[in-house]
């Protein structure tokens, strides 16, 4: 390579024949995948990204009854970090997270691995039927439990006639049971889908191997189908961590047909919210609380996430 | 949020103000202000879980050809009070006619989302109702409702199951009330002369007719006191009451448990408003002829004082596009042609006109037992004292009232005046943060 052959090259860029500008066609393409986008882009803003914002703007503001709406600037968020009846509902969802959400997670793991082992009758009926309790509206399953548990007139009081015995599943000390067994009897079926679906995709030929060696069928469950069900899990763990703290349909619909059930106006974060924004008309208020039980739902379900990658890594 | 809002807000009345003045160019005057006429119909939406006030409609329409009435049922109390401050903090879908519990009359009046309906023409109306009952809607010199139907405090009694105990006539005073508790209880397991859970308006009736008036309401002024005798005399009796296992603490009113409990008479009696008249036959159908309806008991031999339970109104939101159609209506089914259809339908009216009607008084009622219920009922509104207030953020009160009153009444633990203390504090509290002068 010569300096006269380096010479001798056009010092501008000529146009290939039959070639488009090269810059001009990146641009295009980058035009076109942001018009795929959009779709997304528009929704993700208009339901998602608006209602957040404006929340976060009413946070800053406290409505009052007399006056209107004043600037309150973070006012709202130091009163909540000190508001006892916002702990309380806060301690209920975890503690009530902590004991549900192992207990369906297990129950609907034993329910997938019973479906996959191939030994029962009529699986497709079953699974179904153990499905079902998903597609009923959580009012409707309300209602319905309220009346099973019902210690006056319902299945609860002819129980304790039976037995002699004076069970209250309504009372203030066994209410968030109640709950956790109304929310299990929901969404272990779901749950149950989630894991069966994975295990379905398990490569035939690994359990003719493990046949071959000669292990047993607990043995494959421990050495194939658990360790399949890994990533399902962690995603499961993080669903019913964000609906255990939602919790809302039971606690508003329970106290209009029991009495005395030891539901609080903020027995729960979001019934808190729902009656600091609609009876209190604490709008701004309502709306720090609401943003503060999101970041923490956010952080939580993030803690699993990591967590629970790191544990796959480390397979 | 809120400058999108307010640009809005004004872009709509400046069409509206341009559709105004197209008007008055083409003479139609009358709809000015949204009266209503042939040629420019109004279209009202009336938000109401009274199912009486849809009776009035084809007479309204008929009398007035310009104005179509929609009755829309948009939740009982709570919901549809949440429904409004949603739709007014929107500013659009707000109705023009709207019903009110009386005490949440307050709460939306003393903001200003609801219209005086004095300069409308309700101040003239005043001598019509039964004075509580006015007092009811009224705050300072303003009119914000009318009264649509009436909860004077009255006494439904199973004469079935007194008679059982060896009771054969209602209790005339609170001290026999207790005695015939007693003998009732007396009867077994499940027999009690009334349930209570935490069923405040029924505590406030018993400290009304007391003569308590733990409220005083002057604007934007609230005074809350629990401490005065009349209010400790009441307070003091229902925990005698409960104290001594004379109340069923486990059966909360409205409940299926509540309809079963009446029907097979082991709730002897229910101190309530003159409106269970019209459902207890629906609740309790195998109780006909049982249950008969007398004065609420009363505090002193041979006294004759009243208190309220329940009842309400409908106002028109400062917001109604409407105002003079809605008030038209408004005036027609509360008290002017529409009232009858909705009487004879059941609605229990505070309207002096209907109350000294005969045709009201002299009506046997089969499922009281040919009584004629409707002397009682008007006797009964006729001496509810008068002087009681709520304060406007009483819809917030009574749902924490709750909280607190859940674990006295569940452990036994505690008392109700220390109930009421905690109430008081926790008020007093929040009506500052809400911009009130409140001690």
């Amino acid at each position: 390579m010569s300096a006269t052959e380096r010479m001798t090259r056009p010092a501008v860029a000529v146009p290939v024949p039959g070639g488009a500008p090269q810059h001009y066609r990146r641009r295009r393409t980058r035009q076109i995948g942001w018009a795929f986008v959009a779709p997304f882009g528009i929704l993700f803003a208009l339901v998602f990204i608006v209602p957040i914002t404006y929340a976060a703007y009413l946070s800053l503001f406290q409505d009052r009854m007399v006056g209107g709406p004043s600037f309150v600037g973070l006012a709202n968020y130091t009163k909540l970090f000190g508001d006892a009846q916002f702990w309380d509902g806060v301690t209920r969802v975890v503690s009530f997270t902590l004991i549900q959400v192992p207990v369906m997670l297990v129950l609907a793991l034993v329910l997938a691995l019973a479906m996959d082992s191939m030994r029962l009758r009529g699986m497709r009926f079953m699974r179904v039927a153990i499905f079902l309790p998903y597609a009923v509206p959580a009012i409707v399953s309300t209602l319905m439990w309220g009346f099973m548990l019902g210690v006056r007139y319902g299945l609860f009081g002819s129980i304790n006639g039976w037995l002699g015995t004076d069970i209250d599943p309504f009372r203030p000390s066994t209410t968030l049971i109640s709950i956790g067994i109304m929310v299990t009897w929901a969404f272990t079926g779901y749950n149950m889908l989630i894991f069966d679906s994975v295990l379905k995709a398990v490569p035939q030929e690994l359990y003719e191997a493990a046949a071959i060696d000669g292990a047993g069928e607990f043995r494959v469950i421990r050495a194939i189908k658990l360790p399949a069900l890994r990533g399902s899990l962690v995603i499961t763990v993080i669903f019913s961590i964000i609906g255990t703290f939602q919790i809302f349909n039971e606690p508003q619909i329970l106290p209009s047909m029991v009495a005395n059930s030891g539901i609080t106006t903020y027995y729960t974060p979001n019934l808190y919210a729902f009656n600091l924004a609609f009876t209190g008309s604490q709008q701004g208020y309502a709306a720090a609380l609401a943003l503060v039980m999101a970041a923490f739902t956010i952080a939580i379900a993030y803690a699993v996430q990591i967590r629970g990658m790191r544990d796959a890594l480390d397979q | 949020m809120r400058l999108l809002t307010k640009a809005w807000a004004v872009g709509v009345a400046l069409v509206t103000a341009g559709a105004l003045t197209a008007c008055s160019g083409t003479g139609g005057t009358a709809a000015s202000a949204g009266g209503g006429s042939a040629d420019q119909p109004v279209k009202l939406t009336v938000w109401s879980w009274d199912g009486t006030v849809e009776l009035a409609v084809p007479g309204f329409e008929k009398a007035n050809p310009g104005i179509e009435v929609e009755v829309v049922n948009a939740g009982s109390s709570t919901d549809e009070y949440q429904a409004l401050d949603n739709a007014i903090q929107a500013g659009s879908g707000v109705p023009d006619l709207v019903m009110f519990e009386y005490f949440a009359v307050p709460y939306f009046a003393v903001p200003g989302k609801l219209a005086d309906l004095g300069p409308l023409g309700a101040a003239e109306l005043a001598d019509d109702y039964v004075p509580s009952a006015w007092n009811n809607v009224t705050i300072g010199d303003g009119v914000y409702a009318l009264p649509s139907d009436f909860g004077p405090a009255v006494m439904f009694w199973n004469e079935a199951t007194f008679a059982k105990a060896g009771i054969d006539e209602a209790p005339a005073t609170w001290d026999e009330y207790y005695e015939d508790a007693k003998k009732i209880r007396a009867l077994g397991d499940d027999y009690y002369i009334t349930q209570d859970t935490n069923d405040l308006f029924f505590l406030l009736s018993l400290i009304w007719q007391a003569g308590g008036r733990p409220f005083e309401v002057d604007g934007t002024t609230v005074h809350i006191d629990f401490s005065a005798p009349e209010t400790q005399k009441a307070v003091a009796f229902w925990q005698k009451m409960i104290d001594e296992d004379l109340v069923n603490t486990k059966i909360s009113a409205w409940s299926d448990d509540w309809n079963r409990a009446l029907n097979d008479g082991t709730l002897a009696s229910q101190n309530m408003g003159g409106w269970l008249t019209s459902t207890l036959p629906e609740r309790a159908p195998d109780a006909a002829g049982d249950f008969r309806v007398a004065l609420m008991p009363q505090w002193g031999e041979g006294e004759k004082v009243g208190a309220e339970n329940g009842g309400s109104s409908f106002g028109i939101p400062e917001a109604a596009a409407n105002k003079e159609a809605a008030y038209k209506f408004l005036e027609y089914f509360t008290h002017g042609d529409g009232l009858q259809p909705r009487v004879e339908a059941g609605a229990f009216v505070p309207n002096k006109s209907v109350l000294d009607s005969p045709e009201f008084q002299d009506v046997k009622n089969p499922y009281f037992g040919d009584q004629k219920t409707g002397q009682v009922l008007a006797e009964a509104s006729n001496i509810a004292a008068v002087g009681w207030q709520y304060p406007p953020f009483f819809e917030w009160a009574r749902s924490t009232y709750g909280d607190i009153a859940t674990p006295f009444y569940t452990s036994g633990k505690g008392s109700l005046a220390e109930v009421l203390q905690t109430w008081e504090q926790r008020s007093v509290e929040y009506g500052n943060e809400q911009g009130f002068q409140v001690d």
